[in-house]
């Protein structure tokens, strides 16, 4: 054969080729192959030659095969990328083919290149990916690219870029129309700044800034960028464009949010504060500030209630604290009092709300306080003013009682005597009934002298409280009742301190001592000497003055109520009227104070008397 | 004229005392007529007659406003005794308290005596009504 030589020869040098490199005749048949494609394709080495190229790969496309035709017709064209699996490992690779002359210029065959793009592919389709990426991330992050080329003067916006400034796909910008987008002021004073600087310094920047977009909607936005060098010269800048606005919208509102919360927390006019699981506290408002005396919240944050209150009231505190954070079901409006480490008492109406997370379980509580001292003060006050009210009207009721009582008793009996006496014949029996209206007459006088000293106790406002002293009264008392005294073998004991003053209505209390005296005097027990023995104390309202005697006693069960009426008499006295308790129980009451009594019959009585040395 | 052997007056106003012994002298022919000052010492003298079995009072005129024990407080001693006759108490007062009237009405349902009401004055016709043995 004329051919087989030739091939030999042509055949060593095609060996050599480093490049994957196979020749085939017309007929699809491998003709001559480089070493490294032999070696690349592995095993099918030694047998391939002659062989048709479509048989060893029996993969290929047989769209190949027309492709290859046109090129045995001199019209080399791609093939394209072909899968081939080795060792388990994808390679893919990229044929292509060219005519094959031979001396004579005909076309005798094609020579195929195949080159491994595996790594090439890969490397593409990683870029792909990170470009997608790219895309996906500032679309999402709302973050466009720019650039500036000094040269050419031209600006690039990316589509986002675009689309923050609210402008066309087609807008062109330009440096000083960029610019002119920030909002007049700050925003484009700053832009403005950085651009310089960073012409003149190198400095990259990175700015929060407002601009009016295309549609003239203000936007917040973070403008980034940094100067291009290209050879130590300036040649442009580049940076990124985000809009922030709903972050800083969002920001700006959760701030405004926050200080309106703050500022109605600390102007509430209640004590508000938040405590953590500990029970210390980690918010208070300036009320509470103000009401725990402190002039900076810092004095009570991670303070507990044993740091501000006395024990007791701080265990207490610390033990319905505890109670609401575990129970979890709010203490509202109870009244509680505490009392501070001066001593100083409050009341307050308390409300304790569990502060709960997101699981529902709790990590502390907020409180709310109202002082309500001066409250439950003045409530206490109008209490006593209903109860002196009250009482004022009983009295009045009873004193009515008293008069029509009285008096009906007197005028029964004239009108029963002056009947007796129209229809009375005999004069001697006459004489007896006048006698008797005449006894009438002057008990209705008494009466009503009696019921006018009472009268006048109630209503004289005039006579005005002044300070006495105490012991003095009760040596003038004693020296005026000395007869009295001395006729019943009594004896005053007066434990009095000498220069106790106490603010009464003087001629009241000249009168309550007489009584008192002359009661423990004239009620002596037959079996001993008479003793009274006074002496005063006092408590947060008033001062109290003590007069026990030695004498008979009152069985209170039975005459308690009866004790302080009018008319009321309780033993077998004949100097017993009735009316000196009366008389002296409206006296005392009339200076705002009150008498209590505790006897025991046959051993004594010790009467109180209540002075309230207000006016 | 009826007869009636005991009436007994508690009260502690002797005009009042007098006017009830004069009207009875007119209405009545009682053998003793008793009065008493005040609730304690009619009950007493009551207690010792009952209980030595003398003669105790077929009617009692009553006050109910006397010193140391009042016209209530005998009642509730007077009522205690096992006396077995039924016995007239005449409440002989000037109180128009609607009160005492109430409690009248509690003594009046709790014995087997015949408790009376009358406001004063009190005139004869009134005092011939009230005066008969129950």
């Amino acid at each position: 054969m004329l051919i087989g030589p030739r091939i030999q020869s042509t055949s060593y040098l095609i060996k050599q080729l480093p490049t994957l490199t196979v020749f085939i005749d017309r007929e699809f048949k491998i003709m001559h192959a480089s070493d490294k494609w032999l070696y690349t394709f592995g095993e099918r080495s030694n047998t391939i030659f002659g062989q048709c190229l479509f048989k060893v790969f029996p993969e290929l496309s047989i769209k190949w095969k027309s492709v290859l035709n046109e090129c045995f017709e001199g019209k080399s064209n791609p093939m394209g990328v072909q899968i081939y699996e080795q060792n388990e490992q994808k390679k893919w690779y990229e044929w292509s083919n060219t005519c094959w002359f031979d001396e004579n210029e005909n076309i005798i065959g094609a020579i195929i290149q195949i080159n491994d793009v595996t790594e090439a592919l890969k490397n593409e389709l990683e870029l792909e990916k990170t470009k997608v990426q790219l895309k996906q991330q500032s679309e999402i992050s709302k973050t466009g690219r720019w650039e500036y080329d000094i040269i050419n003067d031209e600006i690039t916006w990316c589509d986002i870029t675009r689309s923050i400034h609210e402008v066309s796909q087609d807008y062109v910008p330009r440096l000083d129309t960029g610019i002119q987008f920030y909002k007049e002021g700050y925003s484009r004073n700053a832009i403005s700044m950085a651009i310089f600087e960073a012409q003149e310094k190198g400095k990259p920047w990175s700015i929060k800034l407002q601009i009016i977009t295309a549609t003239g909607k203000e936007k917040w936005v973070l403008a980034a960028g940094k100067p291009l060098y290209e050879k130590r010269e300036l040649v442009g800048f580049t940076g990124t464009f985000q809009d922030i606005n709903e972050q800083v919208v969002a920001n700006i509102e959760t701030k405004k949010n926050e200080k309106l919360l703050r500022t109605l927390v600390d102007n509430l006019p209640l004590n508000v504060y938040v405590k953590d699981i500990n029970s210390k506290k980690i918010l208070v408002n300036k009320a509470e500030c103000e009401h725990l005396g402190v002039k900076n919240e810092d004095e009570l944050l991670g303070k507990d209630n044993f740091d501000i209150y006395d024990y007791e009231t701080a265990k207490r505190f610390t033990e319905q604290d505890i109670k609401v954070m575990t129970s979890l079901v709010p203490i509202l409006g109870e009244e509680v009092i505490s009392t501070d480490k001066k001593g100083r008492q409050t009341t307050y109406l308390t409300s304790k709300i569990p502060l709960l997370d997101g699981q529902g379980s709790s990590t502390g509580l907020i409180g709310i306080s109202l002082d309500i001292t001066n409250i439950k003060q003045k409530e206490k006050e109008l209490r006593n003013l209903i109860d002196v009210t009250s009482l004022q009207n009983k009295k009045l009721i009873n004193f009515a009682h008293i008069v029509s009582h009285n008096l009906r008793s007197h005028t029964a009996n004239f009108s029963m005597l002056l009947n007796f006496l129209q229809h009375e014949e005999d004069e001697e029996e006459k004489e007896t009934i006048l006698n008797m209206l005449n006894s009438a007459s002057n008990n209705l006088l008494d009466t009503i002298e009696n019921l006018n000293e009472v009268l006048a106790i109630n209503t004289n406002i005039n006579l005005k409280k002044k300070d006495v002293n105490l012991f003095d009264s009760i040596l003038t008392v004693e020296s005026n009742l000395k007869d009295f005294i001395t006729e019943n073998k009594g004896e005053i004991v007066n434990k009095i301190p000498q220069k106790q003053s106490l603010k009464v209505i003087p001629q009241y209390l000249e009168s309550i001592l007489i009584n008192f005296i002359t009661n423990g005097i004239k009620y002596k027990h037959p079996d001993r000497n008479p003793v009274l023995s006074l002496k005063l104390s006092s408590n947060e309202d008033y001062k109290i003055l003590t007069v026990t005697d030695n004498g008979l006693g009152i069985d209170l069960n039975k005459y308690g109520n009866k004790l302080f009426g009018m008319y009321k008499t309780f033993h077998s006295h004949e100097n017993a009227r009735g009316i000196g308790l009366y008389v002296t129980k409206n006296q005392v009451e009339a200076m705002g104070g009150k008498i209590e009594v505790e006897s025991e019959v046959g051993a004594g009585t010790t009467f109180k008397i209540f002075f309230n040395e207000k006016n | 004229m009826k007869k009636i052997k005991f009436i007994g007056i508690v009260d502690d106003d002797p005009i009042t005392v007098f006017g009830i012994r004069k009207m009875l002298n007119t209405v009545v022919d009682c053998e003793i007529v008793e009065a008493y000052q005040n609730g304690k010492v009619a009950f007493e003298a009551l207690h010792k007659k009952f209980s030595e079995n003398e003669d105790i009072p077929e009617v009692i005129f009553l006050d109910i406003n006397m010193p140391i024990m009042d016209g209530w407080q005998f009642l509730d001693e007077f009522l205690k005794l096992p006396i077995n006759k039924r016995i007239r108490i005449n409440i002989v007062t000037s109180s128009i308290d609607p009160f005492d009237k109430k409690k009248w009405e509690y003594y009046k349902e709790n014995t087997h005596h015949l408790i009376t009401f009358n406001n004063k004055p009190i005139n004869k016709q009134d005092i011939e009504e009230i005066t008969q043995v129950a």
